[in-house]
């Protein structure tokens, strides 16, 4: 753990210094300027350990200024997270203004008057450490939970449940279960083409489309990984779910989102493998999967935008 | 001569000799600033000695700054050597005793 100290005032680097340490804060940084304070922290490692968890900044320093500074830090995404407590001599609301309109945590005034300094300083290592425990957990919680982060639909943790609890009930209820798996077509070229954010925004839009042809709890739309999105319909044969592999297959046509490398189509474009069975004891939901993957792999070599059923690849 | 007897802590005491010292440059500073009528630079020192005085324990310093600072941006230069005047007296008196 350790505190950066940023000011142009030699004394006052050192009076912060001999009362942090006083405290026990045995890791202090001083900058006399914000670009030194800046070439300080890109050089720090990332992964955690010897961090800067607090900076202590003057407002007022020739060139740039605390606030410019601060307003700089919070732009970084690798620095952002770093609380920053505002100290200055002038004392004007105003200055206050900027200072937490800049993204700063808090506000010292000059003269430092050691209770406050260290009061506030405890606070905000608090509060920072108390920050970095919900971000660690909210991850956690976030790779728990069922949603996929960018698309918004169910994730892949959610499809497994979601095949296993259908695969008990179909085999329970000697039922059919059907599995529609879809692969963006030339995914990859759209990315080059447009760009990773282009390529997002693409992802949310064919997963809100295959999304908006499933509503009913038999059925479930998933993000399979990565460009690849499944549909799981309990107690469905091989017959409806191609049906609703090729409604997902025009929809996606009808999104008219342009794909200028495509050689099949100016437009993004998916490929359906349907597949269906009953579940018996020998066979697993594994053997499911792979059935639709086959035929989805026979849409794909067959020339893509299309729709096969894995039991005419068996034939 | 006004003694002044100003009470230091003493984990502060490494830092007062070279404190003192920096103060005594600021003089030379603001003395020649003066002489060129620089407001910029006597405003810029009087703000750093308003920034450090009462932290060090030295409320005076910080007084005198904020007044500096004041007058270099009123531009009232006799003010503001009537100041530095005192600031300097108040530096070749001042006793530090610590405790």
């Amino acid at each position: 753990m350790s505190i950066l100290v940023v000011d142009d005032s030699f004394d006052s680097r050192l009076l912060v210094r001999a009362l942090l340490k006083d405290q026990g804060y045995s890791d202090i940084i001083l900058a006399e300027s914000a670009a030194v304070a800046l070439e300080i922290l890109r050089s720090q490692p990332t992964d955690g350990h010897s961090k800067v968890d607090l900076i202590l900044m003057d407002l007022v320093m020739p060139e740039l200024d605390g606030i410019e500074a601060c307003r700089m830090f919070k732009q970084d995404e690798a620095l952002q997270d770093i609380p920053i407590i505002m100290v200055t001599a002038s004392s004007e609301v105003e200055n206050l203004e900027r200072a937490f309109a800049a993204g700063a945590m808090d506000f010292i005034t000059k003269p430092l008057k050691r209770v406050e300094l260290l009061a506030r300083v405890r606070s905000v290592l608090k509060l920072k450490s108390e920050m970095d425990q919900r971000k660690s957990r909210e991850e956690e919680l976030r790779s728990l939970t069922s949603l996929d982060g960018l698309t918004g639909i169910a994730n892949r943790r959610c499809f497994d449940e979601f095949l296993e609890d259908a695969w008990h009930q179909a085999l329970g209820n000697h039922q059919p279960l059907a599995l529609i798996m879809l692969d963006i077509d030339f995914f990859k070229m759209y990315n080059d083409a447009y760009g990773h954010q282009a390529g997002d925004e693409c992802l949310r839009k064919v997963a809100k489309t295959i999304q908006s042809i499933v509503n009913c709890p038999f059925e479930l739309a998933a993000r399979y990984g990565g460009e690849e999105f499944s549909v799981i319909l309990a107690s469905s044969d091989a017959q409806y779910a191609a049906q609703v592999g090729e409604k997902a297959r025009i929809a996606v046509v009808g999104l008219n989102v342009p794909h200028c490398r495509s050689p099949i189509l100016p437009v993004v474009t998916v490929s359906v493998g349907v597949a269906s069975i009953v579940p018996s004891l020998q066979s697993t939901a594994q053997e499911l999967i792979k059935a639709a993957d086959d035929a989805l792999y026979y849409a794909k070599q067959n020339g893509r935008n299309q729709i096969r059923i894995a039991s005419e690849v068996k034939g | 001569m006004t003694v002044y007897r100003i009470q230091i802590d003493q984990e502060l005491a490494d830092l007062i000799p070279g404190f003192m010292e920096n103060r005594n440059s600021d003089i030379i500073q603001l003395t020649a600033a003066l002489q060129q009528e620089d407001y910029a630079k006597i405003m810029v020192v009087g703000h750093t000695l308003k920034g450090i005085g009462g932290g060090y324990g030295f409320p005076v310093i910080t007084d005198l700054g904020a007044a500096i600072e004041q007058a270099a941006k009123d531009q009232d230069i006799d003010k503001a050597y009537e100041l530095v005047a005192e600031l300097k007296a108040y530096l070749q008196s001042v006793e530090i005793v610590y405790e």
